[in-house]
């Protein structure tokens, strides 16, 4: 069986366990610290009372609920938390994967009653980080992540071969991971309203109506390997950063600096990875424009935030003379490859070891310790 | 294994810094002296001083530990019974800091 153990509300809970006093408050962490101008990245169980939750701007969730907690996102914490709670949950000696930072599942054999052995985790991790997680079971990892949902927060939920049926029809089709918007309208056009009709679908009819897509979701609900198979290497498809900015701007120098931080961060990364990218697809939104998305395929892959941002300039020059109000933006690399080009020109052997130089001060210092100068630009919000 | 190149590094934007406008935060970053007392291998801060005046702190709330660089903070929110503070102590510079008032 899979073990999904899911952390509920994390930031927020977190959050709470740290200042006593937001306990059984309505609280969202916010992605900056801007209470009027940022985005919920996690809101309570109090404040999801009120119809609060992640991804809704902080202005609309104080609309709300007036009296709302605020904090601001701390990377740092969540991160290292979620670090201790793989390594306790490694600690059983069951395999083990991350979903998420906050999602983790684990295959366990016979040897363990399913649902004691989830109450001694929900109780471990209480024990030791003061939050609570909820913990579905099923054969399979999409079946079990979608048991997680069912009984939150600090519940367990078991799907077996007598109550699959039975649980799944009261579960709505959009609950199952991967089924959004779209293909959840898609799917009620079809009259599959519910987690059970999906389920009941032949292979042959999703792919025909969700084509590879579908395929896979039969695979994945039907599915007897307990984990998702593996990809043949474990090496991203893409690397990409986004930033929502506090408000609407049209100021081009503030939006290149913008585009100029996002390309650096992700040029780290792909070096990190020692990997190289040819492709650079750049996604801006803004009120008058909406979403509008170009990518670019170059000749020459490259991790180096400034080739990256001259290739971000060539796809954005293609929107017009006029920048357009952008309000968030986006970089993302793909066609990955791994790096094993040595340079040739003296030029591209400079510029080499500036960036190892580079990526070893940030990496000693913290990262953003050195920066192109370009990017102090961000740290002003324009007034226009 | 699921997303098996997943890394909760990787998620988020460490580096990202503010631009303006109002901030929540009460950031002090002082150096502080700190009373620690050792038990089964955990530190536990019992009073700090900071501009003359001494605080007791009466509980530990929680502890985590942030990276910058090659340098582990240890990170601990203290309460004294008035007021909430988080007090850091630095594996390299091996000093006190007194990070925030967080209420």
């Amino acid at each position: 069986m899979i073990l999904h153990i899911d952390m509920d509300a994390f930031f927020a809970s977190i959050e709470q366990a740290i200042n006593p006093r937001l306990k059984e408050k309505p609280l969202i962490v916010g992605s900056r610290d801007n209470r009027m101008h940022t985005v919920v990245c996690a809101a309570s169980y109090e404040a999801k009372a009120y119809g609060i939750d992640s991804g809704m701007s902080s202005r609309d969730a104080l609309q709300l609920c007036p009296n709302l907690e605020f904090v601001p996102a701390q990377q740092g914490r969540y991160i290292w938390i979620s670090e201790q709670i793989f390594r306790m949950l490694e600690g059983y000696g069951f395999s083990l994967a991350y979903t998420s930072i906050d999602e983790f599942q684990m295959d366990i054999n016979d040897s363990v009653e399913p649902q004691k052995f989830a109450r001694q985790i929900q109780e471990r991790i209480y024990a030791d980080f003061h939050i609570t997680a909820s913990v579905g079971i099923a054969k399979n990892w999409l079946l079990a992540k979608l048991a997680s949902k069912l009984n939150k927060p600090n519940g367990i939920a078991v799907l077996t071969d007598t109550n699959l049926t039975e649980i799944l029809d009261l579960v709505a089709v959009g609950k199952i991971c991967g089924v959004g918007k779209k293909t959840g309208q898609i799917l009620s056009d079809l009259g599959v309203k519910t987690c059970l009709d999906l389920y009941l679908k032949s292979a042959d009819f999703l792919e025909q109506n969700l084509g590879k897509y579908g395929f896979n979701l039969y695979l994945s609900l039907h599915s007897q390997e307990r984990f998702e198979p593996a990809e043949e290497e474990s090496r991203p498809k893409s690397v990409g950063h986004s930033y929502t900015l506090p408000r609407a701007t049209q100021t081009p120098g503030f939006i290149r600096a913008w585009v100029r931080l996002l390309s650096e961060m992700v040029a780290q990364r792909l070096r990190a990875q020692n990997l190289l990218a040819d492709t650079v697809h750049l996604w801006l939104n803004g009120p008058e424009m909406g979403n509008l998305g170009a990518q670019k395929a170059f000749h020459e892959g490259s991790n180096d935030g400034y080739q990256i941002y001259q290739r971000s300039l060539k796809i954005m020059a293609k929107i017009g003379p006029k920048m357009p109000k952008v309000r968030a933006l986006g970089v993302t690399c793909s066609g990955l490859l791994p790096n094993r080009y040595l340079p040739l020109f003296e030029e591209q052997k400079r510029r080499e070891d500036l960036l190892k130089t580079i990526d070893k001060i940030n990496g000693r210092f913290g990262e953003g310790s050195i920066y192109p100068g370009i990017i102090g630009l961000t740290k002003r919000m324009p007034r226009i | 294994m699921p997303y098996s190149s997943f890394s909760p590094k990787a998620r988020w934007d460490r580096h990202i810094h503010e631009t303006g406008e109002e901030k929540s935060s009460t950031a002090i970053g002082r150096r502080i002296e700190v009373l620690v007392w050792f038990k089964n291998t955990r530190a536990n801060p019992r009073l700090f001083i900071w501009n003359n005046n001494k605080y007791k702190i009466k509980e530990i709330t929680y502890y985590w530990q942030e990276r910058r660089g090659q340098e582990t903070l240890h990170c601990f929110s203290v309460s004294t019974g008035l007021d909430l503070y988080q007090i850091s102590f630095s594996s390299v510079s091996l000093s006190w800091r007194l990070d925030k008032v967080i209420s």
